[in-house]
């Protein structure tokens, strides 16, 4: 065994031995006194259970808290308010359209609900 | 000073749009959806032809029917304002059909499926009348609505009701509907083919599901999911299905229960700079019959000034193919439970395109109205060769067609 590693283990085996003795004895050397600094501690009341078996809020919770949904204040609405920007600006196309597709393809159109079939062929 | 109308009924239009989140999902005669009740008359007409493309010689028999169908379409909506949180709109649709259809397929010498045309001219004619009210309160709206259709050989009776909900200072929309259609179908010239009944019926009852957020000041999102089950006689009376060396052609037997689901995504942008708005659509299909489709959108609204306004717009469309789908019975091949040769259930894919030209214009001198022209043409091909899913072998019946529209808004 080296005499670098031998050196390691005995300052390792000192410590595990003493730092103990030293802490628990007070020593004045350290200025520690464990037991009165545990004391100066002060453990809040107990909550109540309520309180504390509440769940953490989720990212939803949060986020809804800080207004992360609200993006935009009524008096900005300017541009969202525009007659292109409806989902369909043109509802009697829109209709034609939808009816079109729905008797030609085999696909149901998404986004309402009911409405009559047709007999198409 | 009192203001002109059309500067209040701006004002009023910015103010409902508050929670242009809302904007929509109306089933029936839709005025954009708003916050608050319509507080003018709206009315709308438009005319429409649509033209199916001829078959191509190669895809039917020689000397075989080629031409299909021709539909001219007449819409009037009406929109209006009953008290301050109520409104009331109408849309009526006549419609009138005429052309040939896709009957049956036989395969030619080459075994490749070939389209057999209905032998007499259909000549059919359709209105539908649908009706929808809204009552409004401060969080949201509440819809109740009612249609019926009506064709030579088909009536449908159908109901609906819909709701939003605004969070988020109006900026989160919530919304959902339910719908049921209650269908008779009565194929004409029932006795003169075996494989047509006399009367049948299905019904259908839908319900969904929307979440619209405004993203930003020029931006909405909405995803939505919309289920729908269909029930009872959901076969084709008109089509049949070819066996080689049958003695006669079967009917179109189909299942008699459909689940449909369907999620759909759309997302509207406005971009200052240039004066356009897209529009993106996306929307993923699937049912219980082994069809599953996509459907991509994409619209650009440019405005040149605050009069005049082009929008062209293209569309995806793809499906796979139902299980039951076969183009005809090889010889010897038993009579399936489930089979259909309509091309509407093969696979195929679909690219349509199209503009709209608009005009806005108002007349000061006469009740200031609004007037708001377009006139819009789309084209629709649709083969084997656009679909995402492979095709063995695409239906010769696949369909192309254009549509040439015309219309005017009013609002007064």
């Amino acid at each position: 065994m080296k005499p670098v590693t031998r050196a390691g283990r005995a300052l390792l085996l000192w410590a595990l031995v003493s730092l103990p003795g030293l802490s628990t004895t007070g020593c004045a050397s350290l200025g520690w006194q464990w037991d009165k600094w545990w004391s100066d501690v002060k453990l809040p009341d107990f909550p109540a259970f309520d309180e504390y078996t509440e769940s953490p809020k989720s990212y939803v919770e949060i986020a809804l808290e800080h207004d992360f949904l609200v993006r935009v204040k009524p008096w900005e609405r300017a541009v969202l308010a525009r007659h292109d920007m409806a989902w369909d600006p043109d509802a009697l196309e829109a209709a034609r359209r939808e009816h079109t597709f729905f008797s030609k393809e085999a696909t149901m159109p998404g986004g309402s609900a009911g409405g009559g079939g047709c007999g198409c062929n | 000073m009192r203001r002109s109308r059309r500067e209040s009924r701006r004002e009023r239009a910015a103010l409902r749009a508050l929670t242009s989140s809302a904007l929509a999902l109306l089933g029936t005669a839709g005025k954009a959806a708003a916050d608050t009740a319509i507080d003018h008359y709206e009315s709308s007409y438009s005319f429409s032809t649509y033209s199916e493309d001829d078959l191509k010689k190669s895809d039917t028999i020689p000397g075989g029917e080629t031409k299909r169908y021709e539909i001219n379409t007449q819409q009037l909506s009406l929109a209006a304002p009953v008290t301050e949180w109520l409104d009331l709109s109408l849309l009526v649709t006549h419609e009138h059909m005429t052309g040939a259809s896709p009957w049956y397929t036989t395969p030619d010498a080459a075994g490749t499926p070939i389209q057999i045309m209905s032998g007499a001219t259909i000549q059919d004619t359709r209105n539908d009348m649908r009706v929808h009210g809204n009552y409004y309160t401060d969080s949201g709206r509440l819809g109740f609505g009612g249609g019926y259709s009506k064709e030579n050989d088909f009536s449908a009776l159908s109901f609906s009701t819909d709701g939003e909900l605004h969070f988020n200072e109006k900026n989160t929309t919530l919304s959902g509907g339910l719908g049921s259609s209650f269908d008779d179908i009565d194929p004409t010239d029932a006795d003169k083919y075996p494989t047509r009944p006399d009367h049948k019926t299905k019904q259908s009852y839908s319900g969904f599901v929307g979440l619209s957020q405004v993203w930003d000041r020029r931006s909405i999102l909405e995803g939505s999911f919309t289920y729908s089950w269909d029930r009872g006689y959901l076969s084709d009376p008109y089509k049949e299905v070819f066996q080689v060396g049958g003695v006669q052609n079967y009917g179109d037997f189909r299942p008699n229960s459909r689940h449909q689901f369907a999620f759909l995504a759309r997302f509207n942008r406005h971009l200052e700079e240039t004066e356009s708005t897209i529009h993106l659509s996306y929307q993923y299909y699937i049912d219980t019959w082994g069809i599953s489709s996509h459907t991509a959108e994409l619209g650009w609204y440019q405005s040149f000034g605050d009069s005049f306004q082009i929008a062209p717009h293209v569309r995806y469309y793809s499906q796979s193919k139902a299980d039951f789908y076969v183009p005809y019975l090889q010889f010897g091949q038993p009579k399936l439970e489930d089979m259909s040769s309509d091309f509407r259930l093969s696979a195929f894919g679909a690219l349509s395109f199209g503009a709209k030209a608009e005009y806005v214009f108002h007349t000061p001198w006469f009740r200031d109205i609004e007037w708001r022209t377009h006139l819009s043409v789309e084209r629709y091909l649709s083969s084997g060769d656009l679909s995402l899913s492979s095709v063995s072998v695409a239906s010769p019946g696949l369909v192309s067609f254009t549509v040439f529209s015309l219309g005017v808004d009013v609002a007064f």
